[in-house]
């Protein structure tokens, strides 16, 4: 286990490494206009001199092992346009924790309204639940979000006799980002523990477990949900550490000061250095997320084994 | 036999399935009588209906199934009249237990051989911690297992198919039933398995006192563990008696033909035995002997109504014209005979 993690861990470090060189060097192709705010009217001597400040005009090598150093130390760089010459790792620092405070919420509200949903799916199948959370699943994934998001917001805001607009301070409002935001998740996982638990309970160590007079609620949690749930556990760190990205969508329509809508906005604004760290940052997201499911399943799931096994069976 | 003590009482039980809108007669007015201490085996093609008939012991129909009219009488309880859930907990397990089939998939993958045999130990026999751990212990010993301490820790994936059949036998006998049903317990295994489990089947049989009710297919084991057979065709019992009276003196076409496909009776060079056609489709209402379109011998009577049972011996009955006094006399095929005296069969 140990030796498999190291491993896993070191090939994760690898597989960073090759993304944050390519993002740089891809970054070093864009225009230049892109580290100033007023180019139009600075001559060529003061562009230089920027640029020379800023270490541009090293070759792009030298440029990258300075980049992987200060990254080491946490420093991402200064914006260059977003805000003129702070440092990033500082405006993420500001805008991640609301972003991260609603998406675990979301995330939290989700599993609470899927699992249940998804285990009455199972249970009841062609039943009630079944066609309520069928019908569910169906318009989730069919309507865009951001009709119900509107409705949502529209309906919600009056329904609760609050401001249409977040407001840290005020709980109440910090409801329906949340409602909205858990509702794909919510769906995605009510589908998915329906379909496992539904393939769980057609197989003969159920019926094995019924023979022996095992009562079919005992039969549900200890056996079925516990082994449905196992395949999911492996996706919860991922989306877990998505939700410092932030929704883009309920962030702008609940004019939410988080991480949605950075990315595109420092890239629309050309702000070089601010895309290069938040697309780091992402990956790095996407790889420790996908790295721990990994870890997590194999501390779950006794069949999977890190050790090469001897002459096994 | 006649005086033995009877367990379990089947009357005129009838199975119907739902599927696609159309109804399935898949268990025909049968009737069994199962005696205390003894190993019943029924035999029967693939889709005769013996699993669907003890299952019917254990209320484990599948939910398109249902029991139309019949009885089954388990210490003086009808058990057709069992609804609850809470009902059919004080037999399954505690009462009766069942060895499945196939043991790659009958153990949940993802517990350990020990915590699935303790379930069972703490449900019927209500010992908790430590003396349930040592009853578990016990119980692997008693299946064969070696080193049980470290086995107990591990899980099904780590155990071979035959070691695997033996941890579903300790949950079953985990349970202290009274009647142990074994379907088709050695089917999914090597040859070379299969006898060790049966053996191992038999010896808990005698430790713990069981009934045993093997359902199979495959007549040579058949001829190592039963006491007495049923031979099932299309949903009915057409010939019951013990296990010397079925082999050696069989009664009814059907069994004919199902001994005489057994290779050990074929002669060397000729194609083996098989049987023609197929079992009737138990959609439609079967008219006279289901299995008279297959036998080309079949007697015109056998088309247009149905045989009742006529008793050859006190312990062996078959359901076939042939045994009317006014039937024309139909000896059993050469191979059947040539088994009668020479009596060639099973492994042991």
């Amino acid at each position: 286990m140990l030796k498999y993690s190291i491993k896993r861990l070191a090939s994760s470090l690898v597989t960073l490494l090759i993304i944050i060189t390519v993002v740089f060097v891809l970054l070093r192709q864009m225009p230049i206009e892109g580290y100033f705010d007023n180019f139009e009217k600075a001559d060529a001597a003061t562009i230089n001199a920027k640029l020379e400040q800023l270490g541009l005009n090293d070759p792009i090598p030298v440029q990258l092992f300075n980049f992987l150093k200060n990254l080491l130390q946490g420093d991402l760089g200064n914006s260059t346009r977003y805000s003129v010459g702070a440092p990033i790792a500082g405006i993420i620092a500001k805008k991640a924790p609301i972003s991260i405070k609603l998406g675990v919420l979301s995330m939290a509200l989700s599993l609470m309204m899927g699992i249940p949903l998804g285990t009455a799916m199972a249970r009841g199948k062609g039943k009630f639940w079944d066609k309520f959370g069928t019908m569910f699943i169906v318009f989730i994934n069919a309507v865009p979000s951001a009709v119900y998001y509107i409705f949502i917001q529209l309906y919600g805001s009056t329904a609760l006799g609050i401001s249409m607009l977040f407001d840290e301070t005020n709980y109440l409002t910090w409801i329906l980002p949340v409602f909205s935001m858990s509702l794909g998740s919510t769906a995605s996982y009510a589908m998915w523990l329906r379909r496992y638990m539904v393939d769980e309970m057609n197989k003969d160590y159920v019926r094995l477990a019924r023979a022996k007079g095992i009562a079919e609620k005992k039969i549900m949690t200890s056996h079925v949900f516990r082994n449905a749930f196992v395949p999911m556990i492996q996706y919860i760190p991922t989306s877990l550490l998505y939700t410092v990205c932030g929704s883009i969508y309920v962030e702008s329509l609940y004019s939410i000061p988080g991480m949605g809508g950075l990315l595109v906005d420092v890239i629309g604004r050309q702000d070089n250095t601010m895309v290069q760290a938040i697309v780091i940052i992402y990956s790095c997201i996407g790889i420790v997320g996908l790295l721990l499911g990994d870890l997590l399943m194999g501390v779950i799931d006794p069949r999977i084994s890190f050790v090469k096994k001897e002459g096994a069976r | 036999m006649q005086d033995r003590e009877t367990v379990l009482s089947v009357r005129d039980l009838n199975v119907k399935f739902s599927l696609r809108g159309r109804t399935l007669h898949a268990i025909r007015d049968v009737s069994l009588d199962l005696y205390k201490g003894e190993s019943l085996a029924i035999v029967g093609e693939s889709g005769s209906g013996k699993s669907v008939f003890v299952k019917t012991f254990m209320g484990l129909l599948d939910a398109n199934g249902w029991i139309d009219s019949g009885e089954i009488v388990y210490k003086g309880h009808d058990l057709t009249k069992y609804n609850t859930e809470r009902q059919w907990l004080s037999v399954r397990g505690k009462e009766i237990a069942m060895v499945l089939q196939d043991p790659m998939t009958s153990l949940n993958p993802l517990k350990t051989i020990g915590a699935q045999i303790l379930e069972a130990i703490e449900l019927h026999q209500g010992l908790t911690g430590e003396a349930a751990h040592k009853e578990m212990i016990s119980t692997l010993v008693d299946v064969g297992i070696t080193e049980p301490e470290r086995r107990a820790r591990q899980y099904p994936h780590e155990f071979s198919g035959g070691m695997r059949q033996r941890v579903v036998i300790a949950i079953a006998v985990a349970c202290r039933p009274k009647i142990l049903i074994c379907d088709e317990p050695t089917t999914a295994l090597d040859v070379t398995i299969q006898a060790q489990i049966l053996r191992l089947i038999r010896s808990l049989k005698e430790k713990y006192e069981l009934t045993t009710v093997y359902i199979t297919h495959d007549l040579g084991v058949v001829a190592n563990v039963a006491d007495r057979i049923a031979v099932m065709y299309a949903g009915d019992i057409v010939e019951i008696g013990l296990c010397e009276e079925v082999f050696y003196q069989p009664k009814h076409p059907y069994t004919w033909a199902l001994l005489s496909s057994l290779p050990q009776l074929g002669i060397k060079g000729e194609p083996l035995y098989s049987i023609h056609g197929t079992p009737p489709n138990l959609f439609n209402e079967v008219k006279g002997d289901a299995f008279a379109p297959r036998n080309p011998r079949a007697l015109k009577i056998d088309f247009v109504k149905r045989p009742p049972y006529f008793e050859v011996s006190p312990t062996h009955k078959a359901r076939t014209w042939l045994l009317d006094p006014r039937a024309p006399k139909i000896d059993p095929p050469e191979a059947v005979q040539k088994l009668s005296t020479e009596g060639v069969l099973g492994y042991e």
